[in-house]
């Protein structure tokens, strides 16, 4: 029985079916990733810490006031990203047919590689977010209120992924653990790649390759027991 | 970062693979003495073909360095039987590939866009794959087709650390019980050449320019602007590999032309070029009915030193038979100073390397074709691998040489071609 499957998402579901996005929600969609797009040109020149929300404001070109009325914090505002990255990663992997076609190493592989392309412009940015996260008390911790919906978000898609591997009896039942496993597999990754020197991140991705390859390889093998 | 779960790995299949041959094939050769003759052949034979499928397992989920080095093995020090060899010459061809996801993300990471940015068209299924990578077909924006050769990820680092295990383990040393560091370093040192694709791509135009006397031969031309260290593309070249081509029965006048050309390419590299393609696997001679032939990759290339290639030529006439003066300016040339130039064990090999040459290249009348499909060429080649290697007469410059040398002979046995040695031999060869 999966906990992550049958918690329906509250937001994207049950909005798109009950009415459609108003002219103000669109709007409202809009400062926000104007603002993003603001923010993250500010933090690659100087760092999450190194900005400041009026320079924020000043390069959206809004009130700063403005500003505190969509994003609190900064921190907020990495939230937001990583919500934008993991709506694009789910969008993406619904329409890449092939992909779905493909056995569980691959598309784990891409999947994460996805995520790695869409974060690599802002390599910097996404170090201090990481260090951040490491925090308790951050809105950024994977253990944070804050998080939990992002969170949980990515792990329902990756149980689904996880669920058509199962069902294609290419891995024994996983269950939801199994999507917790790829959660910190990622950040592993991640974590490899922020210190991968090798040109095109040439390590991480045959680590990516041969871990993927492995795992799957030990569970189709030991199966896992309750 | 290195990481420290791949080493183990590694290291993990390297004593699998060590305990498994030392469990057999070595322990095996060190009893071969005390074996009568005709059960010797048979169980040798057994312990190989096992051996060999467990090798090439091994190498197949190891990938890169250790496929090479056995490789390189099986092609330079003859310490496997034939069928062996053939066992481990299917490497080449059968490493497990990357799917069309790696391959894309690595081919992004090396040049910067993904293939389907930069070509028209481009296969994501290989239909090659090298050992430190794969190729796949593509279409140019321009309409061209080419080869594009897309190397593993960080190959280059995962060769050093195997070569720096090998070394921790005397892994090397104990597999082959024949083989000296320094021949080990030599073939370290090719390999880590093969991971360079640049490197490759300014051999493939060397020899694109200074093989172009040779008009049957073609060598495939570089895209700068797609290429980079772990991406190449090149033109496409026509032609069957050794297997396919004598499945289509070629005629014999198709065959002695290839061998011809063959041959030939042997000594112009070696006498006018100054520079041999040193990976004589099959698979890398495109071959045509025609006498058209295709000369592919280009990662392991030796460049000869002048003096060597004289000593070949010096070496090749077999004047240093009566001459003392010669003999002692070859041994110095291929030890340097360290052995003494009438050490028995030199002598002895000195003398086997010219009763191969006799039958290999007769000096007497030289417009005569040898019958290349005669079993004494193949194994009088066997016979002095074997000489050689049990009296250590291996040195670096010569190993990639010798490996030119015989791989040319087993071509023309494969195709079962007639050829003028002598005579081709002598059309480039300067005067000794």
């Amino acid at each position: 029985m999966s906990i992550l499957i049958f918690m329906k998402p509250s937001d994207e579901k049950k909005k798109s079916k009950a009415r459609p996005a108003g002219k103000r929600d669109r709007n409202k969609e809009r400062t926000k990733e104007k603002i993003l797009a603001a923010a993250l040109e500010l933090f690659r020149e100087n760092g999450l810490t190194g900005t400041t929300t009026k320079q924020i404001s000043e390069k959206a070109g809004i009130a700063e006031g403005t500003l505190f009325n969509y994003f609190k914090t900064k921190e907020d505002l990495a939230l937001f990203f990583f919500q934008k990255e993991t709506n694009d990663l789910v969008q993406w992997y619904g329409r890449e047919a092939q992909l779905q076609r493909a056995p569980l190493p691959e598309k784990l592989f891409a999947i994460i590689h996805r995520q790695l392309e869409y974060i690599s412009p802002y390599e910097d940015f996404i170090g201090e977010v990481f260090f951040r996260s490491l925090q308790p008390q951050s809105k950024l911790s994977p253990l944070s209120l804050e998080s939990q919906e992002l969170r949980l978000k990515y792990l329902r898609f990756v149980r689904e992924v996880l669920a058509e591997a199962e069902e294609k009896e290419e891995i024994p039942l996983v269950g939801d653990l199994g999507a917790y496993a790829v959660g910190l597999f990622y950040i592993g990754i991640v974590t490899h790649w922020l210190h991968d020197p090798s040109r095109g991140k040439q390590k991480t991705l045959a680590l990516l390759d041969r871990s993927l390859k492995l795992a799957t390889r030990v569970l189709k093998k030991g199966g896992w027991d309750w | 970062m290195k990481s420290p779960r791949q080493s183990i790995g590694r290291a993990a299949r390297l004593a699998h693979l060590g305990a498994g041959i030392a469990g057999s094939y070595l322990a095996y050769q060190l009893q071969r003495p005390f074996l009568d003759e005709s059960q010797n052949a048979e169980r040798r034979r057994a312990l190989g073909r096992k051996n060999a499928r467990q090798i090439r397992e091994d190498l197949q989920v190891m990938r890169g360095p250790i496929m090479k080095l056995g490789q390189a093995m099986s092609m330079q020090t003859h310490i496997f039987d034939a069928d062996v060899v053939e066992e481990l010459a299917g490497l080449q061809m059968q490493a497990p590939p990357m799917h069309p996801s790696l391959m894309r993300a690595q081919f992004k990471g090396a040049l910067g866009k993904f293939p389907e940015e930069v070509f028209r068209a481009f296969e994501p299924e290989p239909f090659a794959a090298a050992s430190l990578g794969q190729v796949h077909w593509a279409v140019t924006k321009r309409g061209e087709e080419v080869a594009v050769k897309i190397q593993y990820p960080a190959i280059r680092e995962a060769i050093e650390t195997d070569f720096k295990m090998l070394r921790a383990a005397g892994f090397a040393a104990r597999l082959t019980g024949h083989l000296q560091e320094s021949v080990v370093a030599e073939v370290e040192r090719g390999i880590l050449e093969e991971t360079d694709y640049l490197k490759e791509a300014r051999n493939l135009e060397f020899f694109g320019e200074r093989l172009a006397p040779l008009d049957y031969l073609s060598v495939p031309k570089v895209y700068r602007e797609l290429s980079c260290e772990q991406v190449l593309t090149m033109s496409r070249v026509r032609g069957l590999r050794m297997q396919e081509f004598l499945k289509t029965n070629p005629s014999q006048e198709s065959r002695d032309r290839l061998g011809v050309g063959l041959t030939r390419l042997f000594f112009f590299q070696l006498f006018r070029v100054g520079a041999l393609h040193a990976d004589p696997h099959p698979g890398n001679f495109l071959l045509n009915p025609d006498g058209r032939i295709g000369l592919v990759d280009f990662g392991c290339v030796k460049y000869l030193k002048p003096e060597v290639v004289r000593c070949y030529a010096q070496f090749w006439s077999r004047e240093w038979a009566h001459d003392t003066a010669l003999y002692a300016e070859i041994i110095r040339v291929i030890f340097g100073a360290n052995v003494p130039t009438d050490a028995p064990r030199v002598r002895r090999c000195m003398n086997e390397i010219r009763r191969f040459y006799d039958e290999f290249h007769p000096l007497g009348n030289t417009s005569v074709a040898l019958e290349l499909a005669d079993p004494k060429f193949m194994d009088g080649l066997n016979q002095l691998a074997k000489t050689l290697l049990k009296n250590k007469f291996l040195s670096p410059d010569f190993v990639f040489l010798s490996r030119a040398e015989s791989g040319m002979c087993n071509l023309l046995h494969a195709l079962k071609a007639r050829v003028p040695t002598t005579q081709i031999a002598r059309e480039w060869m300067p005067p000794v």
